[in-house]
């Protein structure tokens, strides 16, 4: 009987099964405006919880706020929302690469109050990386909801990713950059309008509530050629500061896993040395916006050594605060720390050389924040175009392209995987679509199975073997005893001489010529253990056994059969 | 045909009773138990179109000393192999993600509650949404330890329970125990069920493993249950006529749990039950 009340999912529905770009198109301007909203809702909540705040700073007592933030947002975190920690877009990364973009639906907005509290309360990290979780689980559960497939959930997963960072940086293009090169890894067209749409439709919602405005003003730069020239040492500087920043972050965090006790005592613990340098530098405290527009607009007095020294703090606060548990994201902390890189640097050359003609200061700023970026990430794309719509100005796209790209190239030499990726890499769980880690990854030995081999009895004659040969398409045939028990193989090309000589026929039994000591494989197994088996022992084909009893054979060209329909099946949009 | 049931240890008594009925289940059905033994306290199920976030209560991280060797030994005196499960992959350090690909689960009435819950009446919200996503069924065992002695198949004609028909058959015929179907009859004829049955295909199988089919023309529901036999594995379908529905209307399978203490084998809407 059917029910008079049934929800049948979009994805189902005829008008979309024959082409689904329409569907992913509608998909993802909502999934845009949902991360949009959400991203706002974290900014507004952000500048509240800081202007609450802005008082008590002025106390003594102030280094224990970023404590309080991050022990709350911890015990919000593993106690309220029971999620396990992270910075939030490794997590999406993970979830893309394993799992078709599935994501919890609580992720859709535990960041979102974690991070509020953790960097409101002074704590040195961005609200990008959750924000990005936020949009992605948004995209992730929309998704669900439609009933859409794998492929169609992971570019929702982007549209999120884009519709977030649009609109937190109300930059649109710069958001369709970051979902293609860092969240899903590829560059496939079917993809590309969905998130674009989604990347606008956040921005639009940003400018509708909170109206149009760029983080940071443009100011029209006159670069020179000499200019350029230095552009090279700065991508070098940057780089080793990023360089510095990743091992810095990723040495705290091993540190603070071996420490026992609690995560949320941890957390305080990190919070509150962020506090006490506060104390001193209060600019690496929070995100850190203030401190680069005082930059770029030649405002910020310190002297150089102030400033290279605001680079190092800003580099262990950052640490401090993500590597002990707070909640919060990266992208914030490079661009601080690319903008005192890119100052200090301007104003080491102006003590160097002082009767050259050097572009203004802000220039370098911003160059800075590009070269952090490019390095910490690996994404000279998401640098080059992030750095120009959030400071509104193209005039500076070559030396952006140039330091951007030898950041990022340096950094590549140093650390091979960015910071998004170390984690995953080193588990061997990045597997980015048509990939080999990826399409093996899909495959399980239970679906290679081969079942049509005869299995024969230990007891049996040579005669009856024969004729079981004579009825096989297989040269290979399991043994098993009375039981039913696996006990080894027979190779035709091992018993070929003994087929031959009729006189051995009712003498021999299979028993005697079968090979008991064949490797076996479990259907448990991966995949690419068993390739690597096949390899190593020159095989080309495997008995499956489990619980004692044959239960097929796996082969290579199997493998490679499916293995060919796999990446197809993967690889299918790549062609749209 | 090679199967696994997997399993969630509990290193306490009442995980002891639960296990007992994992293990009885893999011996009649030839099943090979995968044994977790929990090192965090929750965990990640990823299904096809959903994941689920499993969070265990502290019962299940019970002296994780002598787990291991407890379960060892249950399995031994069931001569079963051991079979551990350790996870691969990690969504985050302290939540391991558990595959999805075998062919039953064991879960008490609730995944994620104090065990003083774990009674009739109650199912927790996760084992709905696990039996609603998998597409293996789930065995939702007694409180204590209860072999059963025959299977008892609930049968609406619906899409779902015509698959929990299917693998009450499949059980069966890999036990030889008999197999009672009952049907609550609504608006419906015994002749409407028969022809369901025949569309399908299913008579011959039937004939062969039917004990009985007791069709209640009358009487309530819950009240008819008691011609379920105490010692059946109850099999049936659920969640299958939707979210919406079942929200508004209840689940005849949570009606079912609440009522009768027998061992169930649930079998959700993404499930594929081959004869």
């Amino acid at each position: 009987m059917r029910s008079p009340i049934s929800w049948r999912p979009p994805a189902t529905w005829h008008f979309f099964r024959s082409d689904d770009r329409l569907l992913l198109i509608v998909a993802g301007a909502i999934v845009g405006i949902c991360s949009g909203v959400a991203a706002v809702a974290l900014n507004q909540s952000l500048i509240a919880v800081l202007g609450y705040l802005r008082p008590y700073r002025a106390y003594w007592w102030a280094f224990v706020l970023p404590a309080i933030g991050a022990a709350l947002s911890s015990l919000f975190l593993n106690k309220i929302m029971r999620e396990g920690a992270g910075h939030g877009v490794p997590e999406v990364i993970y979830s893309v690469s394993r799992y078709g973009g599935l994501m919890r639906f609580r992720s859709s907005f535990s960041r979102l109050i974690s991070s509020c509290l953790t960097i409101g309360s002074g704590g040195s990290a961005g609200p990008e990386a959750p924000i990005v979780m936020s949009g992605s689980a948004i995209g992730s559960n929309i998704a669900r909801l439609l009933g859409l497939n794998d492929r169609q959930r992971v570019t929702l997963v982007g549209c999120g990713a884009a519709g977030a960072i649009s609109a937190i940086f109300n930059a649109p293009i710069a958001g369709l950059i970051f979902a293609m090169e860092i969240i899903l890894g590829e560059w496939a067209a079917s993809n590309l309008i969905p998130i674009a749409i989604a990347a606008v439709a956040g921005t639009e919602i940003s400018h509708l509530l909170q109206g149009k405005q760029i983080p940071f003003s443009h100011h029209k730069f006159n670069i020179g050629a000499v200019d350029i020239a230095a552009c090279i040492g700065l991508a070098v500087f940057t780089a080793l500061a990023s360089i510095m920043l990743t091992r810095a972050i990723r040495t705290i965090h091993h540190q603070a896993d071996g420490i026992q006790l609690p995560s949320w005592l941890k957390a305080a613990g990190g919070g509150c040395a962020v506090g006490l340098i506060g104390l001193y530098l209060p600019m690496v405290l929070g995100e850190g916006y203030h401190a680069i527009r005082e930059m770029m607009e030649g405002r910020f007095t310190p002297g150089i050594g102030l400033v290279f020294l605001a680079v190092l703090a800003k580099i262990i606060a950052t640490a401090l605060t993500l590597g002990s548990g707070g909640s919060g994201g990266i992208f914030a902390p490079c661009l601080v720390i690319g903008s005192f890189a890119g100052l200090t640097y301007h104003r080491a050359l102006v003590f160097l050389w002082p009767g050259v003609d050097w572009v203004q200061e802000g220039c370098f700023v911003l160059l800075g924040m590009a070269g952090l970026v490019s390095g910490v990430l690996q994404a000279p794309l998401t640098g080059i175009f992030l750095i120009v719509e959030i400071t509104g100005g193209y005039d500076v796209i070559l030396p952006l392209i140039i330091v951007s790209a030898i950041s990022t190239t340096m950094c590549y030499y140093m650390e091979p995987a960015s910071f998004y990726l170390k984690d995953l890499v080193e588990k061997g769980q990045l597997m980015r679509p048509g990939t080999d880690a990826r399409v093996l990854a899909d495959l399980e030995v239970h679906e290679l199975l081969e079942t049509d081999c005869i299995a024969v009895h230990t007891n049996m004659l040579l005669r009856d073997f024969v004729d079981i040969v004579k009825q096989s398409r297989r040269n290979l045939f399991p043994v098993e005893d009375h039981a039913g028990q696996f006990q080894g193989m027979i190779y035709m090309d091992d018993i070929r001489p003994y087929l031959f000589d009729p006189l051995m026929y009712d003498t021999v039994l299979v028993g005697q010529l079968m090979n008991p000591r064949v490797d076996t494989v479990s259907p448990d197994d991966d995949v690419v253990e068993v390739l690597e088996r096949m390899d190593a022992e020159g095989l080309f084909n495997m008995p499956v056994v489990a619980n004692h009893r044959f239960r097929g054979m796996i082969s290579k060209s199997t493998l490679l059969d499916q293995y060919r329909k796999e990446l197809m099946v993967q690889t299918y949009h790549l062609n749209r | 045909m090679y199967s696994q049931l997997f399993h969630i240890f509990r290193n306490t008594p009442l995980g002891r009773e639960t296990f007992l009925q994992s293990l009885y289940f893999c011996k009649q059905i030839d099943a090979t138990p995968v044994v977790y033994i929990p090192e965090f306290i929750k965990f990640l199920m990823y299904f096809d179109n959903d994941v689920v976030q499993v969070d265990l209560d502290n019962s299940y991280l019970t002296d994780p000393a002598t787990a291991e060797e407890h379960a060892r030994e249950l399995m031994d005196s069931a001569h079963l192999k051991p079979n551990f499960f350790t996870p691969k992959n990690f969504t985050a350090s302290t939540l391991p993600d558990i595959p999805t690909n075998f062919e039953f689960m064991c879960c008490p009435r609730s995944i994620s509650d104090l065990s003083s819950k774990i009674g009739l009446g109650y199912i927790g919200p996760r084992v709905r949404r696990i039996v609603t996503s998998a597409r293996f069924p789930v065995l939702i065992t007694s409180p204590v330890y209860k072999p059963w002695k025959s299977i008892a198949v609930f049968f609406g004609g619906s899409a779902n329970a015509l698959n929990a028909l299917k693998l009450g058959l499949r059980i069966a015929r890999q036990t030889g125990m008999p197999l009672d179907i009952f049907t609550q009859a609504g608006n419906r004829s015994r002749e409407d069920y028969e022809a369901v049955i025949r569309d399908h295909h299913l008579e011959d199988e039937l004939e062969r493993f039917q004990q009985r089919w007791i069709i209640f023309d009358s009487g309530k529901f819950e009240t008819n249950l008691y011609a379920v036999p105490h010692d059946a594995l109850v099999i049936m379908g659920a969640y299958g006529h939707g979210l919406i529905r079942d929200l508004i209307f209840g689940s005849k399978m949570e009606d079912i749990q609440s009522t009768v203490s027998n061992n169930l084998l649930i079998v959700g809407p993404n499930y594929t039950a081959g004869i």
